[in-house]
């Protein structure tokens, strides 16, 4: 997925900002300052009537009967018909920001397409570069609900004025992406794409290109790279892809999920949408929840849910009882993990997670118990980012590596203790001097690691000495 | 009176010993030195050693060197095993304790420099420019 | 990463939605001047253009950004992340090489977190580099060597070496010009973005993923370019060497002397890399107008011949049998052979390397003796105004103005081997403009797309008469260029040619919006052509035949041009020249003369810019320079040349034409008008050309030897057996077949 388009959430600030957009900053800081009112207090479970994926577990048939039976295509002509200024108001209303892990505010984003047309054609990329170790959202999405996924790129399409999208999917993902094609060939032949789709009059096309398996593809300029072609490695920003995308013509890249939520959102409105979670963190989201629980699933709940809510109630609970939790990765692998202490009261959602010095992300729990080596954990996720990184630029390409060296000393404790130190110091000379976030991502682990398990780190270390003393 | 007796009998024991007054002119000539002492042995290239401890240590043992060398005589002509004797890093003369021959040991031979059988490195670089040579013509 | 494509893509629809917006103003009114940006670099404000880097601003600030990846004049690749930089109200630093500067951005260029990134990334950088700079040819010209001392930390924290020890990379056979040492590598892609951009040759990427990422040519196979030596400029760390010059010198021990080249006509400025008397290598240097800052691999390679194969001594000519003599026999036996002659029946031939200085002493020897005929090597018809006027025969457009160009027409010219720099200037122009270009000639592989029109004179007869439809392009461009070969003029019908190339332009010409647009070129191939027609010197060797010369002076003839089968059998030739070539073999006195780093010499290149070359070596053994030769030569002969200073003789090169007075300089070359009217009419004008219009340089493996130097080069030599035996790698791009 979105593998990559995460970003920390200070980096959004900064993008909007450097994009010389007052608006958002003052909406950014607006939001920040005022107290919510009128709030509810408590988040979870969710109702069924309110759940968007009503196919989640394959339970019922994917194609266009059973997708219209659950309530896709129903009413996308009207949508269309009713404007893309009336589906931009209503995705900003909703406050559903980017499901890839960066948590954008869809609505802005989308309408950074909305400038007058100068000759180039405008594309929508759909993200189904799902990689990220941990997150299985997307491919769900696309095996058993893949209409949700087309209407949302007809209905996202034409709110940006695209004129095709491209849906750039994972080249393991063979069986969802042979399903999205069945999708959307029975989608052209219904006519609810493809020339005058749905009978609009509006001309857009969906096309699906596999990827060959590298999770820097996920990137939305990575992304993009691919698709023209190209060795998937990250581009420089700016230009944005808003300006400068998919074969030189302005680009939106945009996840599974948050594309696929958009015709409900529409159809429901968009303060249904808001009404679930947190001001700034609304909307329901797809949870998947891996690791050491006795159920792991992927599960749609409502944003802020509590953390401990989620996993004892979807998960079955941690294995060993919740006093057995050792540590959680909220937001897949590339967030700092969170110990047992802050997993009992943190909310699921962007600015709770941020406030314990973690992310959302892809809102990925991976749950380790304390069975599990979590320096080895770390250690292997180190070992998937030197794998995935794409080369490019030096602190990440040289970096990472030398990251995963020191991960794997720090596995048997064959180190000293100012290593500890100088890995942290690493990691921070890595975070934000890369071309794209892998580097951010590959950093954040070890930070956490670092944070909470430090004195695990040194006993190690202490052991190892006392060892090689005796020998 | 006892040291101009002593003086005259050294004068007189040089002169016996270089030969009469003539060989004792030439041998100034030659030398430009004058002393009488027992000669201690000659090796095989001619050159005669003699000892005198009458004279002051550095000046009792000298070589004189065969009329063959003329008067470009080198202080290198002497070979090593006298050489040792000469420079007081032994009292026993070859003659008395012999080097001991081994079959590496070469002969030995003066300090050539300076003559027309001196040693001339030779340039091992090659020629920064390498100039042409015009083809043979065939007719 | 290489954006060139996506770029272009840009490019062409800017271009097109400019053109429709004002199509009308586009070429009457300059564009208004944008306003600037005001920037503050560490507090200084400066005022730059929109659209520029920080790191360029920084730059007009007068701070220097280090940096690995970025380069003037190849596309950002921004990976290094070397140039890292504090901006104001940015939580991480930028980098500057690719951020366009915004309104009242402030800088920081010396802050804590600038200097933190910086020696971070330095650490990274140095992380898997080898500490080789003891045996690496780099050392003291690196960039990773002079930037870790500026900003990098003063110890290192690589505790890992211990236990899993540095990356390794398996070295690249890219060709006999380049050595590569990849596991010194820093992946900063200048090197592929150089073959893909300026080179044109998409030889060069990366393989692998991250750590394991290589650069090279993934298959081995050899960088098949001529200009292919640069990227041993732009590597800042010790990946790419220059084979010949491995292990030879170091950068400090060497004295640089600024020269010019004469290995084609373009006349590229070089620094000629000076040790103990000897030319160590050679270097570009920057002149915007003529090579930027490259050079080709003729230019850079070919000096190991100024040390193979040299007169080091006069020869005299004893019994059919060249001995070696001295100075004064060789002189003594020039005057024999002077005196034995009519003064009329003497003539003079000047090579492809000849300095001006020399060929006016040469000129004014022999007009003082009484002869007349003074003629160069290369071929040019005499027929319209033939070389009265300047603008017949050098390239008027200038390189630079290539970049103008909207419509290059070429005939009978491989630009790419004949001038490799004013092909690299057409493909920028192409790259970065829609400029169209036509090709007359044979199909070679140009480096850009291009318009092949075929090489048979019909097309030419066609184009003349404006019934072919490359015409209407022609026609309706602003700004349009003919380049003519030189190889398309040595024939016997090189006037018919000449004449339908000249109607082209005279037709264009009169139609030009632009009045002072230059359109008829003549790509010259020899260094000295330009400077012997402006002196006054015949073009071709045809006149030899025709005086039945007895008597013939060659000042580095070595085209072959001049031969004994070509010549009165009974004439003497007297060979002044640097190299035993083709003029010493068949001369009956040799003396032998400075190379063109050995001397103090004007040229004058195809543009017509004089340039001065300055002495870096002394000339070998005996060997003397050329106008001093002729000189005393002169004083032997009874005819003494009232020069005994350099100065002297330059003063009267300026005599003849102000041109020489002025180095640097292109002088505009006017009355094409008049040089057209004034065309003396050819007998027979239908003719038709039954050959070929057709360059004779038509694959790589030709480029590397085509004067006395490159011929004697080993290195040369090896770049011909390389180029033969990758014809026969599948793997290697096959050049087009002519």
């Amino acid at each position: 997925m979105a593998g990559l388009a995460r970003i920390s959430p200070n980096v959004t600030v900064s993008l909007c900002r450097s994009q010389g957009l007052p608006v958002l900053s003052t909406l950014v800081r607006h939001n920040a300052t005022e107290p919510a009112k009128n709030e509810k207090k408590t988040y979870g479970p969710l109702k069924d009537q309110d759940r968007i994926f009503t196919n989640l577990y394959g339970r019922y048939d994917f194609r266009l009967k059973g997708a219209q039976a659950r309530g896709a295509w129903y009413k996308t002509k009207e949508i269309i018909l009713k404007g893309h200024e009336w589906i931009l108001k209503e995705i900003t209303t909703s406050g559903l920001r980017g499901r890839g892990g960066a948590g954008f505010p869809t609505g802005m984003k989308w309408g950074f397409m909305n400038k007058p047309f100068d000759g180039r054609p405008k594309y929508l990329v759909v993200n189904a570069d799902e990689g990220e170790p941990g997150t299985c959202k997307d491919r769900e999405i696309m095996r058993h609900d893949p209409h949700k996924l087309v209407e949302g790129c007809l209905v996202a399409g034409f709110a940006m004025h695209a004129r095709a999208a491209y849906i750039y999917i994972r080249g393991e993902f063979y069986n969802e992406a042979s399903n999205l094609q069945i999708a959307i060939n029975e989608a052209y032949k219904a006519g609810l794409i493809g020339k005058n789709a749905c009978g609009s009059g509006y001309d857009f096309d969906v096309f699906v290109h596999r990827g060959a398996g590298a999770y820097i593809c996920g990137e939305e300029t990575a992304l993009i790279e691919s698709i023209e072609g190209k060795q998937g490695k990250p581009r420089l920003k700016p230009p944005f892809p808003a300006d400068v995308g998919v074969f030189g013509c302005p680009t939106t890249v945009s996840n599974v999920e948050t594309v696929a939520v958009a015709p409900d959102i529409c159809r429901r409105g968009g303060t249904w949408f808001a009404s679930f979670g947190r001001e700034r963190n609304r909307g329901v989201k797809l949870f998947n929840i891996s690791g050491q629980v006795n159920n792991p699933t992927t599960v749609e709940e409502e944003m802020s849910i509590p953390l401990k809510d989620l996993i004892e109630r979807h998960a079955g609970g941690v294995i060993g009882g919740w006093d057995n939790l050792l540590a959680v990765i909220p937001g897949g692998s590339s967030t700092p993990l969170i110990p047992k202490s802050v997993c009992d009261t943190v909310l699921m959602d962007f600015d709770d997670l941020i406030r314990v010095q973690t992310g959302l992300g892809t809102a990925a729990l991976i749950v380790m118990n304390k069975q599990c080596d979590v320096v080895r954990c770390i250690a292997r996720l180190i070992d998937f980012y030197k794998h995935e990184s794409c080369g490019q630029c030096t602190p990440c390409r040289e970096g990472v590596n030398w990251m995963m060296k020191i991960m794997h000393r720090f596995q048997t404790g064959n180190a000293k203790r100012d290593e500890i130190d100088m890995l942290y110091e690493l990691s921070k000379q890595i975070e934000g001097h890369t071309i794209c976030a892998l580097g951010d991502g590959a950093a954040w682990p070890v930070q956490g690691l670092i944070r909470h398990f430090r004195p695990e780190l040194e006993k190690r270390m202490d052991d190892y000495e006392k060892k090689a003393a005796r020998n | 009176m006892a040291s101009i007796i002593k003086v005259i009998g050294n004068v007189r024991r040089i002169i016996s010993h270089n030969n009469g007054i003539i060989g004792s002119f030439l041998k100034m000539f030659r030398h430009d030195d004058l002393k009488w002492g027992t000669l201690v042995g000659e090796d095989k290239y001619g050159n005669k050693y003699y000892e005198n401890n009458y004279y002051f240590f550095g000046k009792n043992r000298w070589v004189s060197y065969p009329q063959s060398s003329g008067f470009d005589f080198d202080a290198s002509e002497i070979p090593p095993e006298w050489h040792r004797w000469m420079h007081y890093m032994t009292d026993d003369p070859p003659t008395k304790v012999p080097l001991p021959q081994r079959k590496w040991m070469a002969d030995h031979t003066m300090n050539l420099t300076g003559t027309s059988r001196e040693y001339v490195p030779y340039s091992t670089t090659r020629p920064k420019i390498q100039s042409w040579v015009p083809p043979k013509s065939s007719d | 990463m290489l954006r060139l494509w996506p770029l272009r893509q840009v490019a062409k629809v800017q271009n097109v939605l400019g053109g429709l917006t004002q199509i009308a103003t586009k070429s009457t009114q300059p564009a208004p001047a944008p306003e600037l940006v005001e920037v503050f670099i560490d507090d200084k404000q400066v005022f730059v253009e929109p659209g520029t880097t920080v790191l360029q601003a920084c730059a007009v600030a007068g701070v220097e950004i280090p940096r690995f990846c970025y380069h003037d004049r190849l596309s950002i690749a921004g990976n290094c992340r070397m140039c890292l930089v504090e901006v104001e109200r940015s939580p991480k630093p930028v980098a500057s090489c690719a951020m366009p500067v915004m309104k009242g951005m402030k800088v920081k260029t010396d802050s804590p977190m600038t200097r933190k990134a910086r020696e971070g990334v330095m650490e990274f950088l140095l992380m898997n580099h080898p500490l080789d700079c003891p045996i690496c040819d780099q050392g003291g010209e690196c960039d990773l060597q002079d930037q870790s001392m500026a900003f990098g930390s003063d110890r290192s924290r690589f505790t890992d070496n211990a236990f899993t020890g540095k990356r390794a990379v398996e070295d690249k056979n890219i060709g006999p010009l380049i050595k590569t040492i990849m596991t010194r590598c820093i992946q900063c892609t200048r090197c592929i973005r150089f073959a893909s951009e300026i080179a044109g040759v998409d030889d060069l990427g990366t393989s692998g993923r991250g750590t394991d990422m290589q650069v090279g040519t993934y298959v081995e196979k050899m960088f098949k370019s001529e200009l292919s030596g640069n990227v041993i400029d732009l590597c800042p760390v010790g990946a790419l060497t220059s084979k010949p010059y491995a292990f030879t010198a170091r950068p400090w021990e060497i004295r640089k002397v600024e020269s010019i080249d004469v290995m084609d006509a373009v006349g590229s400025n070089i620094v000629v890399g000076m040790r103990t008397n000897e030319v160590m290598r050679v270097l570009p240097r920057v002149n915007e107008d003529i090579n930027e800052e490259w050079i080709s691999d003729k230019t850079r390679f070919a000096y190991d011949g100024l040390k193979r194969q040299r007169l080091t001594t006069p020869f005299i000519n004893v019994d059919g049998q060249l001995v070696p003599t001295d100075w004064e026999t060789a002189f003594v036996k020039v005057a024999e052979k002077v005196k034995k002659v009519d003064p009329k029946l003497i003539a003079g031939v000047a090579g492809s390397t000849a300095d001006a200085e020399a060929m006016v002493c040469l000129k004014d020897m022999i007009n003082r003796l009484g002869g007349e005929l003074l003629c160069t090597e290369d071929s040019f018809p005499l027929n319209r105004s033939g070389i009265d006027f300047r603008s017949n025969y050098i390239f008027n457009t200038t390189i630079g103005g290539i970049e103008q160009a909207d419509v290059v027409l070429l005939i009978g010219t491989n630009p790419r081997l004949e001038a490799p720099l004013i092909n690299a200037r057409i493909r920028k122009t192409w790259i970065h403009s829609e400029v169209c270009v036509g090709v007359l000639g044979a199909p070679v592989d140009l480096s850009y797309e291009y318009q092949y029109l075929g090489d048979s004179f019909i097309v030419l007869k066609d184009l003349a008469a404006g019934t072919h439809p490359m015409c209407k392009a022609l026609a309706s461009a602003n700004k349009p260029m003919i380049i003519l070969g030189t190889d398309c003029l040595q024939g016997t019908e090189n006037g018919v040619i000449y004449n339908a190339v000249k109607d082209i332009a005279e037709r264009l010409r009169k139609n030009l919006k632009h009045k002072d647009w230059k359109i008829f070129n003549l790509l010259q191939k020899n260094a000295s052509q330009v400077g012997a027609l402006d002196l006054g010197y015949q073009p071709g060797v045809s006149g030899l035949k025709a005086l039945q010369a007895e008597l013939i002076f060659l000042l580095g003839a070595d085209a072959g041009t001049v031969s004994k089968d070509k010549i009165n059998p009974s004439s003497s030739v007297i060979y002044i020249g640097h190299h035993g070539d083709y003029g010493a073999q068949i001369a009956d006195v040799v003396l032998p003369a400075a190379a063109y780093t050995e001397k103090d010499a004007i040229y004058v290149n195809t543009e017509g810019r004089v340039q001065l070359a300055r002495q870096a070596v002394n000339p070998p053994g005996m060997a003397r320079h050329d106008w001093k030769i002729i000189r005393a030569l002169s004083e032997i002969l009874g005819v003494a040349l009232p020069y005994d200073k350099l100065a002297d003789v330059r003063a009267r090169l300026g005599e003849i034409s102000p041109t020489f007075d002025q180095p640097g300089q292109v002088n505009e070359s006017g009355f094409e008008a008049q040089a057209y009217q004034l065309q003396t009419e050819i007998k027979d004008p239908i003719v038709n050309v039954n050959t070929a219009i057709s360059p004779t340089m038509l694959k790589l493996k030709d480029f590397y030897m085509t004067d006395p130097i490159s011929r004697a080069s080993l290195t040369m030599a090896k770049c011909i057996q390389a180029c033969k035996e990758s014809e026969k790698n599948p793997y290697s791009k096959q050049e087009a077949k002519a």
